[in-house]
């Protein structure tokens, strides 16, 4: 949930970047892979309802083996419950199995997103679902929920929605608003602590240079999003790196249906290799800080992906592997033919 | 022994102390409780291996799994039981799903669960498809042949073992046979091939083309093939198919 149809932009974002940073993030883009070999990565923030196959064989192929998908705003508002209910179900349902096809473990989070939030009538009944949902396996936290217009509907099912995180001992995953983002991003830590949320179970998203220092100094986990050209360049990434470490911080591609990039973190990766950081500070960033945040959830077993994705006996009768979904995942897309 | 009887009685020799007394505690809920524990299951019981139960035939199942479906029979008791599972439907993830197409035989009336069942054979998530589809007695108990045929005709074109499915040769019939013997000349014109095991759904049935397939199928490099034609030629008794009863590829 990262535009805004209000700003008329080629590219509307959280952030500008610099044309040298364009330049420099398309010189990785040719050969990334290079700096990345050996390295496994975990996106805590990805869109894939919004994703084609094509993208799910690009993050297997980077490297990525486990992803977790915040319920967001799909691009045009929803009129009814129905499509509040079918969305989450598909993002515990059909977009798991699709990822799993692909080798990546599917973890999801659940809410009622800010845009959606005003209105009111519908977010009552949203609200109302909202339990069953929390309570499902591989869902590992509540999100992404905050603020957007930083309305009063919106603070109201934030709060609301925090509740139910406390109540059910989930991590919280924070969209920070993209105008107004230094006193929305204050504002949302604020009412988390008013609510007594512990800071290392919610995780503020969509950082820049201007609110990482208070975030991670109140002690709650720093996300931030790559997107091409416009958000958080990932040369501002790695100067981030450098200046704050690797504590509590965490990088995210955030894609979805608008101009994003699913290979955000494999590519922020190598530009980090490339400019000095350690491996260690590395793995941190694009793997164990996600992992470690999300985990509090009770809900995510490294084991189940960090060698390849486990397949779940369950999932085998009398032996034979039932995971297929009628087309053999793996493609070779180098080849002309098509058969 | 009825078949919660013998749920439960696996479900406590396999089961802790604190899963067992949280199991205990959730059965006397109402169905909105009963509804929500189904939900939380995993998060409260452990994916223990189940070995073979008899009268039971989810095997490789899981302790989770089977609690899931002793909270079912339970919750379907319930006035209002059927709403609560319909809604249980609408919101579930895969592993609910397949808990739930397991528990649709032993609930206390499994017939009126056949809008869903048949759902279940539509659906593009695999496990799902295959709750369903193997070793599971509903299909051939409750479904109509048209629903029959297109479970049957779906696990072939999905390139899944036919002879998983429950009441395979018993529920072969003449349309099915046509079907298939038009969806194998599909797959030849493609480059590709059905497995060799499907032409037991045919051996009996006269097809138009019967003939000239068994001729194909003798002259075929593919010994699969050519066991298929020696069966069908030799009038074999069906537990001679059984060599053919494994996944072949579809190219």
């Amino acid at each position: 949930m990262c535009q805004n149809p209000n700003e008329h932009k080629l590219n509307p974002s959280h952030f500008e970047g610099s044309t040298e940073e364009k330049q420099t993030a398309q010189e990785v883009e040719g050969g990334f892979a290079a700096y990345t070999q050996g390295m496994k990565f975990f996106d805590p923030h990805v869109h894939m309802t919004s994703r084609t196959t094509d993208d799910y064989q690009a993050l297997a192929d980077a490297g990525v083996v486990a992803i977790i998908e915040p319920a967001f705003w799909l691009g045009q508002p929803r009129t009814g419950l129905a499509s509040f209910k079918d969305y989450f179900a598909s993002l515990v349902g059909w977009e798991r199995f699709r990822s799993s096809q692909f080798g990546i473990k599917h973890y999801c989070t659940i809410g009622l997103n800010s845009r959606e939030a005003n209105n009111e009538a519908l977010a009552e009944e949203v609200m109302e679902i909202l339990p069953l949902f929390l309570q499902k396996e591989g869902v590992v936290g509540v999100g992404e929920i905050g603020f957007d217009d930083q309305t009063a509907a919106e603070e109201k099912y934030y709060r609301a929605q925090l509740e139910l995180a406390k109540e059910m001992g989930l991590p919280v995953q924070v969209h920070t608003p993209h105008r107004d983002k230094k006193k929305g991003t204050e504002r949302s830590m604020a009412i988390a602590l008013e609510h007594g949320l512990a800071p290392h179970m919610v995780v503020i998203d969509h950082n820049n240079e201007e609110t990482v220092k208070s975030v991670l100094d109140q002690g709650f986990y720093a996300a931030f999003t790559i997107y091409p050209f416009t958000k958080m360049g990932n040369e501002r990434m790695v100067e981030i790196v450098k200046q704050y470490g690797s504590e509590r911080i965490m990088v995210n591609s955030a894609a979805d249906w608008g101009i994003s990039d699913p290979l955000a973190i494999p590519k922020t990766a190598a530009l980090m290799k490339i400019k000095g950081i350690s491996d260690a500070d590395i793995q941190k960033v694009t793997y164990q800080n996600a992992l470690d945040s999300f985990a509090q959830s009770g809900q995510i077993n490294e084991k189940d992906f960090i060698d390849g994705l486990e397949i779940d006996q369950s999932l085998k009768f009398n032996g034979n592997t039932v995971l297929r979904g009628g087309q053999a995942p793996r493609i070779d897309k180098n080849s002309i033919f098509i058969r | 022994m009825n078949t919660a009887e013998l749920l439960y009685q696996s479900i406590q020799s396999l089961a802790s102390t604190t899963e067992l007394a949280w199991l205990e505690d959730k059965l006397i809920a109402d169905s909105k409780g009963l509804s929500l524990a189904f939900v939380m299951a995993p998060r409260q019981v452990a994916k223990t291996r189940v070995g073979i139960i008899p009268g039971w035939n989810w095997q490789n199942g899981t302790l989770d799994q089977l609690v899931r479906v002793y909270l079912l029979i339970h919750l379907a008791e319930k006035e209002d039981g059927k709403s609560r599972i319909e809604t249980l439907f609408d919101t579930a993830e895969m592993n609910e799903l397949v808990a739930l197409y397991r528990a649709l035989p032993v609930l206390p009336t499994p017939e009126i669960w056949l809008h869903r069942a048949t759902d279940a054979v539509r659906s593009n998530m695999g496990p799902v498809f295959d709750a369903i589809a193997f070793g599971n007695p509903y299909p051939t108990t409750y479904f109509s042949e048209l629903a029959w045929n297109q479970l049957v005709l779906k696990c072939i074109f999905n390139d899944k073992p036919i002879h998983l499915i429950e009441g395979l040769d018993e529920r072969a019939n003449q349309a099915l046979a046509n079907t298939l013997a038009d969806f194998a000349h599909e797959r030849w014109a493609a480059g590709r091939r059905v497995p060799s095991q499907v032409w037991r759904l045919i051996r009996n049935f006269q097809t138009e083309t019967k003939e000239q397939d068994i001729k194909r199928l003798a002259e075929s490099a593919d010994p699969n093939d050519q066991k298929a034609a020696e069966l069908i030629l030799e009038n074999s008794p069906l537990e001679a198919w059984r060599v053919l009863e494994k996944e072949e590829t579809a190219y």
